[in-house]
């Protein structure tokens, strides 16, 4: 998979969100369904949802380390990586040409 | 006026013909039935229940009467009509008034989306709401009726009722529905509970309904703010624990426990997060020590 490829919120105009402390609930209106998500992933999809022309891996790993200030051991590109397609995988997410 | 007000033989008179029109909190229901336990039965747990003349605008005109035919005689059956049509199998007869209690939960979970409605106990005191959302056997009911009868407030046994556009709770105090070990268990705890005679072999196994506080049915048009969410789990012989529970999680929860969330979309969402928010959540593990139980739920609600 490409570094270079764009991921956007899959139905941007479809989704409602609630934080709550550093977890996010997100329904999906297309497709009616309600996701419990972690903070990363929580963090990854508000992160597309307020860049709805898309982000790549890099900007979205700069965005959250910063955001998150991750650090450390963490392979933050690698869980990045893993969460969008598990985002993918929910309909939350979606890969967009470069 | 209310059912314990009404003349003798009246209520009898209206069961059997065009039925009696019960409020049931902000909901209407025009009733009817020719058996003696259903009749019995609302004389016990609807006492304080007000009675509305025909002219008044009912919700839901539903009737528990027998199976016609053989089932008269033979292991004689009722139904559960609903504007005339059964919506559901007959169940043996002397199971009417657990039928009239099924058919009526039913008429207004699938039915009133004006409100959003969580599969939940709700009781109230100093003036927030204690929502319990629960799976059959997580002790729900027990745990109401053990807080109603140390003077919480009953809203709902069964159905919590929050207001689309005030996301308030508006109560709908009806008969405590128990089964199986929990009525022994409340009989002992609350030995001045009204309760009807157990119904054995249901569904659901024995079942006994416990009537809800005069009370509480006098305030039912005062609705409530929801202050604490709290799932209960019951753990035989783990020890009591009240402990906090992350939101989201809650708000899973009371999705799962939900009617008619996707019914409402994406206002369902909003309104769950809105009151999840605003609320104090928390896990309730307990092994049945209910005078315990009590304590530490007045504790929470006395302690904001």
């Amino acid at each position: 998979m490409s570094e270079q490829a764009q991921w956007r919120a899959a139905t941007p105009h479809a989704l409602a969100w609630r934080r709550f402390d550093d977890e996010v609930v997100i329904y999906n209106d297309s497709t009616g369904s309600t996701h419990q998500l972690g903070a990363l992933a929580g963090e990854i999809m508000l992160s597309l949802i307020q860049n709805p022309s898309g982000m790549d891996l890099h900007a979205l790993v700069r965005d959250l380390t910063l955001r998150l200030e991750l650090a450390g051991e963490l392979d933050v590109a690698t869980e990045v990586q893993r969460a969008l397609d598990d985002l993918s995988e929910l309909h939350l997410a979606a890969r967009a040409s470069a | 006026m209310i059912v314990s007000a009404l003349p003798d033989g009246e209520l009898r008179r209206l069961l059997g013909r065009s039925g009696i029109r019960l409020r049931l909190g902000p909901i209407v229901a025009n009733i009817a039935s020719p058996f003696d336990a259903v009749e019995s039965a609302l004389a016990l747990h609807y006492a304080a229940h007000e009675v509305l003349p025909d002219s008044e605008f009912a919700d839901f005109h539903v009737a528990v009467d027998p199976v016609p035919g053989i089932r008269r005689w033979i292991r004689p059956q009722a139904y559960f009509r609903f504007d005339a049509n059964p919506p559901f199998n007959p169940l043996a007869a002397s199971q009417a008034f657990p039928l009239l209690e099924w058919g009526l939960n039913w008429c207004i979970s699938a039915h009133c989306h004006q409100y959003l409605i969580i599969h939940a106990a709700v009781v109230e005191r100093a003036g927030r709401a204690l929502m319990m959302p629960a799976p059959p056997g997580s002790g729900k009911s027990t745990l109401c009726a053990a807080l109603v009868a140390r003077g919480w407030r009953l809203l709902s046994d069964e159905l919590t009722l929050i207001d689309v556009e005030t996301r308030r709770i508006v109560p709908l105090p009806r008969p405590v529905s128990l089964k199986n070990e929990s009525i022994g268990i409340i009989t002992e705890f609350w030995p001045e509970a009204r309760m009807s005679p157990v119904v054995h072999d249901t569904l659901k196994g024995s079942v006994a309904h416990v009537r809800p506080p005069a009370a509480s049915v006098q305030l039912a048009d005062q609705t409530a703010v929801l202050g604490f969410i709290v799932l209960p789990a019951f753990r035989a012989a783990e020890p009591m624990a009240l402990t906090p529970l992350a939101k989201s999680t809650a708000f899973m929860r009371l999705v799962e426990n939900a009617f008619n969330y996707s019914v409402l979309g994406r206002r369902g969402f909003e309104i769950l997060a809105d009151v999840v928010a605003a609320s104090d959540c928390r896990e309730f593990r307990y092994g049945g020590q209910l005078a315990d139980a009590v304590a530490a739920f007045d504790d929470l609600a006395l302690a904001r």
